[in-house]
């Protein structure tokens, strides 16, 4: 367990900052408690101050996880967002995509969200923008990018795809051994 | 007709070509086209008028340069009348240090306590068989040691079946390879001596040659490293060898866990300003903005 260098924190904030933007300074600098990111085995966890201490007492090989996992770091050094972290970035999204209910099956399985089940978008989403996945009744779902701006989704086919699935909350089951 | 008011009055326009009030003399260093002129400032005219005073100070320098370049000789032709400069007389600073003197090598330190001076010896030499001038050394040489002699004697003693002329080709090489030897064995004494104390080489202290192969060990090491890091990969992927050297010294360095966290938070807030600019996204949604206009026409 390790703060995160200067490289890899412009990694993980610009990642980060497609979904929330600016919005990372209230994960930084929050009113209750102090909490911060801490690299351990290419994962990045966001926890507080108080959990991470307490965790420095637990050797490198015994500490399994500790707060939320924000996401890893690949081997070429990218960085991929876990759905663990929908919680957070839910919170400060600044896009949003709304997905009827005959759509939400298929989006938890893992399929990119087509035109037909998309149910409300965020007025002004510009293309390739990172997107929260909301149910109708405002549960989070998941997150993806979009593949057109929404001028450009109203001339497109019910069937074409308009929103990327990167991760959502289906994955609590299919990866629930390397989620976390 | 008297011209002399005429020419009075055009005089009149210009100022002199002389220039008094100079207390220490002005010096020149014409071949740079130079005038430096010592005179202290004068305080007072200066605070008056700062460019009127500073204006006249380099005219009356400047004329006074022009002066000196036209008292010097002067060539004409077909491009017009050119004074000839001499040469610069300012010494500018040498650049870089002066060369430390190269290490001696055994046999010049040797020559030097005897007192043995170097003779200057011609390249081509008469020889006295031949009846021509041949080179001293080299292709052709006149001094071929021996080995292109057409008969050799026996010596005395020695094995008549043996190959003499054999014999004296493994004598020059032998020779040859001996002073081989010893000028790598200068070059490295040398290499040492200049990484050496200047006082200790002053005094004649022999370098230490296991010093030399120290040396050469290191030098050969980093060569290694480096080449190991020429690959691809960068040497992440090579194969590894048993006994293989490990780079010393590079060490990665990580933030300590627990540490204040008002600087990791700072440090972080400035990072995010530079990931997504200063002033965050822009205040105004331009998009927005321009259908907002477009609907209320």
């Amino acid at each position: 367990m390790r703060p995160l260098t200067e490289v890899e924190t412009k990694t993980f904030f610009e990642k980060l900052a497609k979904y929330i933007g600016r919005n990372i300074t209230h994960l930084i600098d929050r009113g209750d408690e102090t909490y911060c990111f801490r690299l351990h085995r290419d994962r990045v966890y966001y926890v507080s101050e108080s959990v991470m201490r307490k965790a420095t007492s637990i050797g490198r090989d015994q500490l399994i996880s500790l707060g939320i996992c924000f996401g890893k770091f690949t081997k070429t050094g990218k960085f991929r967002m876990h759905v663990t972290c929908l919680d957070y970035i839910a919170q400060y999204a600044k896009h949003k995509v709304w997905i009827k209910p005959n759509g939400e099956m298929p989006f938890l399985y893992g399929n990119h969200v087509v035109k037909a089940h998309i149910g409300r978008v965020t007025e002004d989403t510009p293309e390739h923008q990172g997107v929260i996945i909301y149910s109708m009744t405002d549960i989070p779902l998941g997150f993806g990018v979009t593949a057109r701006s929404t001028s450009d989704t109203r001339k497109m086919e019910p069937t074409a795809i308009v929103v990327f699935h990167q991760a959502d909350i289906g994955e609590y089951l299919r990866q629930e051994d390397t989620l976390f | 007709m008297d011209v002399s008011g005429v020419l009075e009055a055009h005089k009149q326009k210009f100022k002199s070509v002389s220039v008094e009030g100079k207390v220490i003399p002005v010096e020149y260093d014409l071949g740079l086209l130079a005038a430096y002129d010592q005179n202290p400032v004068d305080e007072a005219a200066l605070k008056k008028n700062k460019d009127e005073y500073l204006q006249s100070l380099c005219r009356d320098n400047a004329q006074l340069l022009f002066n000196e370049i036209f008292q010097l000789q002067t060539i004409s032709d077909d491009n017009g009348v050119m004074a000839m400069l001499p040469v610069p007389t300012t010494l500018l600073p040498r650049e870089k240090p002066l060369p430390k003197p190269k290490p001696e090598t055994r046999w010049e330190k040797f020559a030097k306590a005897k007192g043995i001076g170097k003779r200057k010896k011609d390249r081509m030499v008469y020889g006295d068989a031949s009846g021509e001038y041949k080179p001293r050394w080299g292709y052709k040489a006149i001094n071929d040691d021996g080995t292109k002699d057409w008969i050799i004697e026996v010596p005395a003693g020695s094995n008549p079946m043996e190959d003499q002329y054999e014999a004296r080709r493994d004598a020059k090489k032998e020779r040859i390879d001996k002073n081989e030897k010893r000028h790598r064995r200068n070059l490295d004494e040398a290499a040492v001596a200049t990484k050496m104390d200047q006082k200790a080489v002053d005094k004649g202290d022999r370098p230490d040659m296991d010093n030399v192969r120290g040396m050469k060990r290191k030098e050969l090491e980093s060569q290694i490293l480096i080449s190991k890091g020429s690959t691809a990969s960068a040497g992440k992927f090579d194969n590894a060898i048993k006994g293989d050297l490990k780079p010393k010294g590079i060490k990665r360095q990580f933030a300590p866990t627990v540490a204040d966290f008002s600087k990791e938070k700072a440090g972080n807030m400035s990072i995010l300003d530079r990931v997504v600019g200063k002033n965050g996204e822009d205040l105004v949604n331009v998009r927005k903005a321009i259908k907002a206009t477009k609907s209320r026409r």
